[in-house]
């Protein structure tokens, strides 16, 4: 009997703290990016 | 520091801090007395909770001053915080996922804050999408403003959810409910989240403006025909 005790989490964590990383960081640099490319385009055309 | 550059500055803290925070909660703090080892993912869950209906609250506030006010700038601010706060809010219930099943045995499970978070990010990723369909930029401001105001009536339901009714989900954690070893890699992360947030929805509402100015800028005149004498700049 585990007496209501969680054992062995580890790959649940590991799981979430993986998705919270790819999710955040792939957000970040599509962000970065977009912006990038839209200022140069934007500077571009800009007289 | 050039203002240009303040929301670089304010990503690359809170990543900083969200590496230092998340270090400490996986490494250092103590694991829970039942939930051992998963309790862990609690560092990112909560602060990603917290951050994730303020940057909702955000986009209601930049809602009604953009209603208030009538200026685009404020639309363009709307479109980052909105969406940051779906970014967030999707984050939050991919990971509630999997803390929900070494805890309650399911991945998922139509609880009331369960169900109302995914209503919220259905609805607010749903203006999102609406942003999308509508070509005037007046328009867009106007509808997308009216729609974040009705849908924001879903963050206090989905804060208030699990003391309203016999839920699954536990109450809110914070500082003054969970033991004091916790707190510091809490707050670390919750700081780290909050950086992060501002500073993705400062450059997202600076890609929207830009966005919008080209929408809203006059046509280039057409291209005038090689060898027509108006490229010599003859009179016709």
């Amino acid at each position: 009997m585990n007496e209501g005790v969680i054992r062995d989490g580890w790959a649940f964590v590991w799981a979430a703290y993986a998705v919270s990383a790819l999710i955040l960081t792939g957000y970040a640099t599509s962000v970065f990016l977009r912006y990038r490319s839209t200022r140069r385009k934007h500077e571009q055309v800009k007289p | 520091m050039a203002q240009g550059k303040l929301p670089h500055c304010s990503v690359a803290l809170g990543a900083l801090l969200l590496a230092w925070g998340s270090v400490w909660g996986l490494f250092y703090a103590p694991a829970e007395t039942y939930m051992g080892d998963v309790q862990r993912i609690m560092y990112v869950h909560v602060p990603t909770a917290w951050n994730g209906m303020l940057a909702l609250t955000a986009a209601f506030v930049f809602a009604v001053i953009s209603l208030w006010k009538g200026g685009l700038a404020w639309d363009s601010r709307l479109e980052g915080a909105l969406e940051v706060g779906v970014v967030l809010c999707t984050l939050l219930c991919m990971q509630g996922a999997i803390w929900a099943k070494p805890t309650w045995g399911v991945w998922w499970d139509w609880d009331p804050r369960l169900t109302t978070t995914a209503v919220l990010v259905f609805a607010f990723g749903g203006i999102l999408a609406l942003r999308q369909f509508v070509d005037d930029p007046v328009k867009r401001a106007t509808w997308s403003a009216v729609a974040a105001i009705i849908a924001f009536a879903d963050v206090p339901i989905v804060y208030f959810s699990v003391r309203w009714w016999n839920s699954l989900h536990q109450v809110q954690s914070t500082p003054a409910t969970v033991s004091r070893a916790f707190h510091w890699p809490l707050r670390i992360n919750a700081f780290g989240i909050l950086f992060l947030m501002c500073g993705l929805i400062a450059l997202r509402a600076r890609l929207a403006a830009l966005r919008r100015e080209e929408e809203t800028a006059p046509p280039l005149p057409a291209a005038v025909p090689h060898g027509s004498g108006l490229a010599q700049g003859m009179v016709p």
